[in-house]
């Protein structure tokens, strides 16, 4: 299909209003009477709650409420689940035990909110905070996910038998019977540690109850501000019609914004309603650390069955999944974990069984990437641990293994994070590799430069990992397409938007269909007053899923408009064109009408509008997949490393990526590079210190590292389209596909780059300090062969 | 996280037992300490303010002496809560004569940290808490050198 916008590099439309400080952000929220919160947080991360004496706190002047979960009475219940358990796999187990408003009776992570204290500001409402007073009696702490399992291991939930949350097994084919015809056997324990998702901005929540007209408004950091409309009002026994929930611009959500419910999503709005006054809460970064939601933590036991060639006969993996303190997200990250274990390879039999632990620690739920980068880690190192076993280069017995084209849709036989069966929709994954190693130019890196390099003593190895992104699943998105009166088109979607572009991605597939232009098309997303319809921004789902919706509803639009504009030029509609905001005749331009006109005419104040037609130049539609469609990429990196200081270097950075058509290259390698940012993180730089009590050791940026601008290397982007058959767009996701390969590439780069000293990388993240430990016991390995 | 380390006092062991265990020393010794009651001959309550970059707070506390065998060793248990976290500690300590009326302290012990002074303040706990007991020993030992020429 020729198309004239979708594909194309536009500016964002968003981009003045962001960079001239003019976007609201929640915390720009100001209102008349507007009180602060500020919670208690428990210091020990297991404690049992013995008093919690708020009288001095509440006598302290300035202060106007002081809520404890005594003091919310009947209100104080568990969130809801946010996904339960899968009803198709047999003999699943998973017990649901939910985050509570405030902790009772017991504390199960550090930071867990105790009490909130409401007062005129902030800073009364902290310093009142001080002055609650806890008594805790300590208990002993889970955090190893392997004693967690022991039996005689301190419970997180005490009415449980064990720290078991959760078990389920996959299996395809037949594991047992590929390893016996097996030549090689190669098997490793992974390990895989916790991270912040650390977004630019905290969390925050404004919530106004209006007595007078029974609405509550609230302004709240989600990703999902429809379900958090839902359960708000289910909640405080309110219609679905008085509460209004609107997510302004977001400083990045990352995942952790879809936590539903946080303790503070329960608290302020429930607190605004008994004060009736607004209550505004801004997360600190602090808070952040102890409040917000993380992820990654995993240990895995794997094993891969390989003939002597080169083809991988079976796969299995069986691994403990970090959920913290409580699992309101379910399996989902584990799911996405097990059904991103096979990559992009063509591999016929597979076993992994998951058990979900429970620990001390923060709540788990999806941060970018969501299980996929070890599920990604864990068969890319096996790739490499095989090529090494088997003597043969990595990349060709990745090749060896690759899914080929005509095998699409390629089914995997298990259930992904939706439920649905893991398909694989389309592609052309040889063609993205080869596409990144000749960018990067693999073949001469190998042969002439690396040689040359190492003479001059420098350590420089290269990556290359293929991976999948499963994206775009259901259950569906809505959009509504207006063109109004003044000719300009209004669209609303019921998702959120936290810097993905939407403003500008959707408002090109809407230009495309009614041709006006994108500055033209106004898109509202995150106000459930404008659209009452959808799940939320997720899984890498908002221009597939809300695209896809939004796409068709512009095409309906464009329907009524060829529709009314034939009757009014009096030509048929296969000889009308929309042009410039206006429809003419093809042959006659100067015959046409203006989109603004036919609106008017569309909605007229005298006369009758025919039977069976609808007023206006208007449409809603909704998209629902039944399943998620798959992207593929391949990254390669160029890394140096000073083998005196540990200090990296990155030479080159390649990313090949098919994600389908591309609707917006701009927006598209915008999302790749933050996505390697993450990434490159998770391998190299953030890591979440714990001390043996469960404390947090490193809860601020001056010891937390997050990748800055002066790490990040200059990243080269190639595009491949396979669009996918799922959706007339062929689009496929890409939000956290930057993330995903970024370990796994890290590792394959390090032990490349020191080739001669048998380093293996089999955990992330790393840290100059840990590559320079497990260079050292690569070395003493091999004094004691 | 570990504590432990070793003090050359330049008193024979009995007077350093005495002063080691004697409260009112004791506090004018410590850096920050604020108060000192003993509640009674092993136990005494108190409040010190720590200062650890960024934070800084009172901490009301415990010490409670136990295992004694004068005037060679005990054991000191230390708890203590405030604004920024809290505080535990138990630590062993000897006292070894040595050539020249000296004595040898060893000390070793855990402490664990919660709240604040852990999420922000552990990367520098561990030197504050080592130039406060190397500045309170060395105080120490002032106070016994001038009671010895006294």
């Amino acid at each position: 299909m020729d198309r004239k916008l979708i594909g194309k590099r536009v500016v964002r439309n968003e981009d003045p209003r962001l960079l001239t400080g003019h976007a609201q952000f929640v915390d720009d929220v100001h209102l008349p009477g507007m009180l602060h919160a500020a919670f208690l947080r428990s210091e020990y991360a297991h404690a049992r709650l013995l008093k919690v004496d708020v009288s001095k706190a509440r006598q302290h002047p300035g202060v106007v409420a002081v809520f404890t979960a005594e003091d919310m009475g009947k209100d104080w219940f568990p969130g809801p689940p946010l996904v339960s358990p899968p009803p198709t796999v047999k003999d699943v187990v998973f017990h649901s035990r939910r985050q509570v408003p405030l902790a009772k009776d017991k504390i199960r992570h550090a930071g867990e909110a105790i009490a909130v204290v409401i007062a005129e500001s902030r800073y009364i409402a902290e310093d009142a905070v001080e002055e609650i007073e806890v008594e805790y009696e300590p208990l002993p702490v889970v955090l190893d996910l392997e004693q967690a399992l022991q039996p005689d291991s301190p419970l997180v939930h005490d009415d449980l038998e064990s720290n078991l949350a959760a078990r389920l097994s996959q299996k395809k084919g037949d594991y047992e019977a590929a390893r016996r015809q097996a030549d090689v056997i190669v098997k490793r324990r992974i390990v895989i540690e916790r991270g912040a998702a650390a977004a630019m901005e905290n969390r925050g929540i404004v919530a106004h109850w209006d007595a007078q007209s029974e609405h509550l408004t609230i302004w709240d950091t989600t990703q999902a501000p429809i379900p958090i409309r839902n359960g708000t009002a289910a909640r405080l026994g309110l219609s679905e019609h008085q509460v209004r929930v609107i997510a302004p611009f977001i400083g990045g959500g990352f995942g952790p914004k879809i936590m539903m419910f946080y303790p503070e999503e329960m608290v302020i709005p429930w607190a605004a309603k008994q004060l009736n006054r607004p209550v505004k809460w801004i997360e600190d970064r602090r808070e952040n650390f102890y409040a917000t939601t993380q992820e990654r933590g995993q240990i895995h036991d794997v094993e891969m069955a390989l003939s002597r060639d080169g083809r991988v006969l079976g796969l299995k993996d069986d691994f403990l999944h970090d959920t913290g303190a409580y699992d309101p997200y379910g399996l989902t990250i584990p799911l996405n974990t097990q059904s991103h274990n096979m990559g992009g390879y063509d591999i016929r039999n597979y076993s992994s069984e998951f058990k979900v632990v429970f620990t001390n620690r923060i709540i788990a739920t999806p941060v970018r990437g969501a299980g996929r980068p070890h599920g990604i880690f864990v068969i890319e190192r096996m790739m490499d641990a095989a090529a090494r076993e088997l003597g043969m280069d990595p990349i060709e017995l990745r090749k060896r293994n690759l899914i080929p084209p005509d095998a699409f849709p390629y089914e995997h036989q298990i259930i992904d994070q939706a439920f649905a069966p893991l398909i694989l929709d389309s592609g052309n994954y040889k063609a993205v590799v080869d596409k990144a190693l000749e960018i990067i130019g693999y073949e001469k890196f190998i042969k002439e430069e690396q040689p040359r390099l190492r003479r001059e003593g420098k350590y420089v190895g290269i990556g290359v990992v293929p991976f999948i992104e499963t994206t775009g699943v259901g259950p569906y998105e809505g959009a509504r397409v207006t063109v109004e009166a003044s000719g300009k088109v209004n669209v609303t979607t019921g998702i959120g938007t936290q810097g993905q572009g939407h403003f500008t991605s959707f408002a090109q597939i809407v230009a495309e269909q009614l041709g006006v232009k994108v500055s033209d098309v106004r898109i509202v997303t995150g106000d459930t007053s404008e659209f009452h319809w959808g799940t939320g921004t997720f899984a890498s789902r908002g221009a597939v899923v809300a695209g896809s919706a939004v796409h068709a509803a512009a095409k309906s639009v464009r329907q009524k408009v060829l529709k009314l504009a034939s009757k009014v030029l009096e030509a048929p509609e296969e000889e009308l064109e929309l042009e410039d905001g206006a429809v003419r005749v093809a042959d006659i331009p100067q015959k046409s009408i203006s989109l603004g006109e036919l609106a008017v005419l569309a909605n007229p104040l005298r006369g009758a509008v025919e039977p069976g037609t609808e007023p206006g130049l208007e449409s809603t539609s909704y998209y629902g997949p039944q399943y998620g469609a798959t992207a593929f990429g391949t990254h390669a990196m160029i890394l140096e490393v000073d083998p005196q200081t540990m200090m990296i270097k990155i030479r080159r950075y390649v990313v090949a990526e098919d994600c389908g058509t591309v609707l917006n290259p701009l927006i598209l390698e915008g999302q790749i590079h933050g996505g390697v940012s993450m990434g490159l993180g998770n391998a190299y730089y953030e890591k979440l210190h714990v001390d043996e009590n469960g404390q947090l050791l490193n809860a601020s940026f001056a010891d937390y590292l997050l990748v800055s601008s002066t790490e990040m290397p200059r990243i080269e982007v190639a595009h491949l389209e396979t669009p996918s058959p799922l959706n007339e767009l062929g689009a496929k996701g890409v939000g956290e596909a930057g993330a995903i390969p970024v370990p796994a590439l890290f590792a394959q780069a390090l032990e490349n780059a020191f080739y001669d000293r048998k380093l293996e990388v089999l955990e992330m993240p790393l840290s100059p300090n840990r590559l320079f430990e497990l260079l050292r016991e690569a070395q003493e390995n091999e004094k004691s062969v | 996280m570990k504590i432990e380390g070793e003090y050359v006092f330049d008193a024979p062991r009995e007077e350093v037992w005495k002063v080691v265990r004697d409260p009112e020393v004791l506090t004018t010794c410590v850096p920050s300490v604020q108060s000192v009651s003993k509640v009674n001959e092993n136990e005494f309550t108190g409040e010190i303010v720590l200062r650890i970059g960024p934070l800084s707070g009172a901490f009301g506390g415990r010490v409670t002496v136990g295992n004694e065998v004068p005037p060679e060793s005990c054991t000191l248990t230390v708890e203590g809560t405030g604004k920024i976290g809290f505080l535990k500690g138990v630590g062993n300590v000897v006292l070894v004569e040595q050539d020249g009326g000296k004595t040898l302290m060893k000390y070793s012990g855990e402490a664990q940290i919660g709240g604040k002074v852990a999420s922000v303040g552990q990367r520098l706990f561990d030197s504050v808490s080592k130039g406060m007991i190397k500045q309170g020993l060395d105080k120490l030992n002032d106070i016994l050198v001038k009671r010895m020429a006294a």
